[in-house]
């Protein structure tokens, strides 16, 4: 289970730190998707960072853990082998690192953590052809350089590749809808749906319905202010898609 | 030519008061003996190849310095029209010592020469190293250069594109620390037209080390369709570390393609946070993107036997670096 305990982080910028969750408090249990929805500067990608680990996000209150764990003491690599996923909504472009060099160096990287024997690269063949073909991704991407020139659809595909590989236990999704036209949206969707499992949370942040109509998520949050101001089922988005989040930025400010 | 060997003379060091010496200071660091040093008999090295001679031979030069040696050693190397070479020359050494160089190679017509240096001189050595290349029509000429030795180098390449059709690349790695200082200088001049040159180089400067790279394409009047470009990128592994660049474009023709570009800075942190992101830790992430940066260059020599050796180079390098 994830829980998010008065979560308060700021962010250094230019005009120095700024605060912007402030108090964020959420549960995700084993299998459950919750979606996070909320108008641009509300703090969902602050969130998203937060919880991966990046540098120059602050967590000045608060707790984070996963399974009882405290995750905000762990570096961003054991965060990722304790199986915490962030798909980003801009994946990094790294030339001169081929594909499927990332692909082995990363999953080895976990295995190791995790205790597991690395994979030769015989096996390791294998499983990407495997998942690429269960994902409908070209094995062709594997040879170019990681998310170099690909188009907005293949990086998107390409973290739900690395969410797939990695096997992770909480899977956070940053705007995977942004800059995706309907088929690409359908294809990642359609992947996000595949790793759904009852041990697997997800946490879909997103501005618009749109994606939730295709990954139908069980719990939907309001992010406002740096806050969860409203909870409720997959209605919620729909009426969020309908009146906009205008009464959240009143409410508040 | 020869010239340019008298002018470099111990009593008429050039001095960064001269624009093109700005950023490297020859007599700070050359030791006061080896300027008064008389210098060594010359040793030429004569490499011709005939009219036609394609087979694809490989010339191995191995250039060795001294303790105390003031060197003065001459390359030349003529390749006439339709023939080609592969031209691989080591520096290698022991102690202080300075070599002060001038090499020479003509390109004939539609001639193929690729030249690699493996650039190893002892950490107390200084070597000047001016290269005079003249590429005649349909001719390609191919320069590949590892620096990693020395505490003083410059490697000076003077190309001239004479004949129609010509294409001249300049690639180089440079991987320096310490108190080293790496200084490459080119000047393309662009005689003809429908001639392209490619200009690429990476520097990686750890500690207190030092980069230069100064690249001027110069297109003259009658070089119509000239198809030029330029790149230098440096990575900084210390906030100590300096990289000079100034890239210069100089085009009296008024139908090119010419660009130049150049990055200096230390690793971005966003490609660090997304490989971490993934499992690997902080020293893994950093070991990936830096092998990358060096692999992009690497993969411009054109001879996989030695691209493998200069990789086999690098790779020491980053190992003995990133620890």
């Amino acid at each position: 289970m994830i829980k998010i305990t008065n979560l308060h982080a700021r962010v250094s910028s230019d005009e120095g730190p700024r605060e912007i969750l402030r108090g964020l408090n959420l549960e995700i249990q084993p299998g459950k998707v919750h979606a996070i929805m909320g108008p641009n500067g509300s703090g969902k990608s602050t969130l998203s960072y937060v919880l991966a680990g990046r540098e120059g996000y602050e967590v000045t209150e608060g707790s984070v853990t996963m399974d009882g764990k405290d995750l905000l003491d762990l570096e961003p690599e054991e965060r990722a082998a304790a199986g915490v996923f962030l798909a980003f909504q801009y994946p990094v472009e790294i030339p001169g690192v081929n594909m499927s060099t990332f692909l082995k160096t990363s999953l080895n990287a976990i295995r190791k953590q995790r205790g597991k024997p690395e994979m030769d690269a015989l096996a390791l063949l294998k499983l990407m052809k495997a998942k690429c073909k269960e994902l409908g991704i070209s094995e062709e991407m594997m040879k170019r350089a990681v998310n170099a020139g690909f188009s907005g659809g293949e990086k998107k595909r390409n973290e739900i590749l690395q969410m797939a590989l990695l096997e992770p236990k909480f899977c956070i999704l940053d705007e995977t809808d942004s800059g995706l036209d309907i088929d690409a949206l359908k294809v990642v969707a359609d992947g996000v749906n595949r790793l759904r499992s009852p041990e697997r949370s997800f946490l879909i942040i997103t501005h618009y319905q749109r994606l939730l109509d295709y990954i139908k998520p069980d719990i939907v949050h309001v992010l406002a202010h740096g806050q969860i101001v409203r909870t409720g089922g997959p209605e919620l988005a729909l009426e969020l898609e309908e009146q906009g989040y205008k009464d959240f930025i009143e409410a508040v400010a | 030519m020869v010239k340019a060997l008298k002018a470099l003379a111990p009593d008429h060091l050039p001095t960064p008061k001269q624009e093109e010496w700005k950023y490297t200071n020859l007599a700070r660091v050359l030791p006061e003996a080896l300027l008064r040093q008389k210098p060594e008999t010359v040793r030429e090295v004569v490499i011709h190849r005939s009219r036609g001679q394609n087979g694809g031979q490989v010339e191995d030069v191995l250039w060795t310095g001294f303790e105390g040696a003031h060197q003065q050693p001459v390359l030349r190397v003529t390749v006439e029209e339709g023939a080609d070479l592969t031209l691989i020359e080591r520096h290698v050494g022991q102690g202080a010592y300075w070599k002060n160089m001038v090499t020479d190679i003509a390109v004939g017509k539609n001639a193929r020469v690729h030249h690699i240096r493996l650039q190893e001189d002892s950490p107390e050595a200084v070597q000047t190293n001016l290269v005079k290349v003249t590429v005649a029509q349909d001719a390609a000429y191919d320069c590949f250069s590892l620096n990693l030795g020395g505490k003083l180098t410059r490697h000076e390449i003077h190309a001239v594109i004479e004949g129609q059709g010509a294409d001249c690349r300049l690639n180089g790695l440079n991987l320096l620390a310490g108190v080293q200082h790496g200084d490459t200088t080119i000047l393309i001049e662009h005689l003809a037209p429908h001639c392209t040159s490619y200009q690429f180089y990476r520097s990686i400067l750890d500690d207190t080390a030092r980069g230069v790279f100064q690249g001027k394409v110069h297109v003259h009047q009658a070089a119509q369709k000239t198809d030029a470009y330029q790149l230098s990128n440096a990575l900084l592994l210390s906030p100590m570390a300096e990289m000079d660049t100034k890239p210069e474009l100089e085009i009296y023709a008024d139908d090119v393609k010419c660009s130049h570009g150049a990055t200096t800075g230390p690793l971005d942190e966003e490609p660090l946070f997304y490989l971490r992101s993934r499992g690997l830790s902080a020293a893994e992430a950093r070991r990936l993107l830096v092998q990358a940066f060096v692999d992009e260059v690497l993969e411009k020599i054109p001879d996989e036997d030695t691209r493998e050796e200069a990789r086999g180079k690098a790779d020491a390098w980053l190992t003995m670096r990133l620890r």
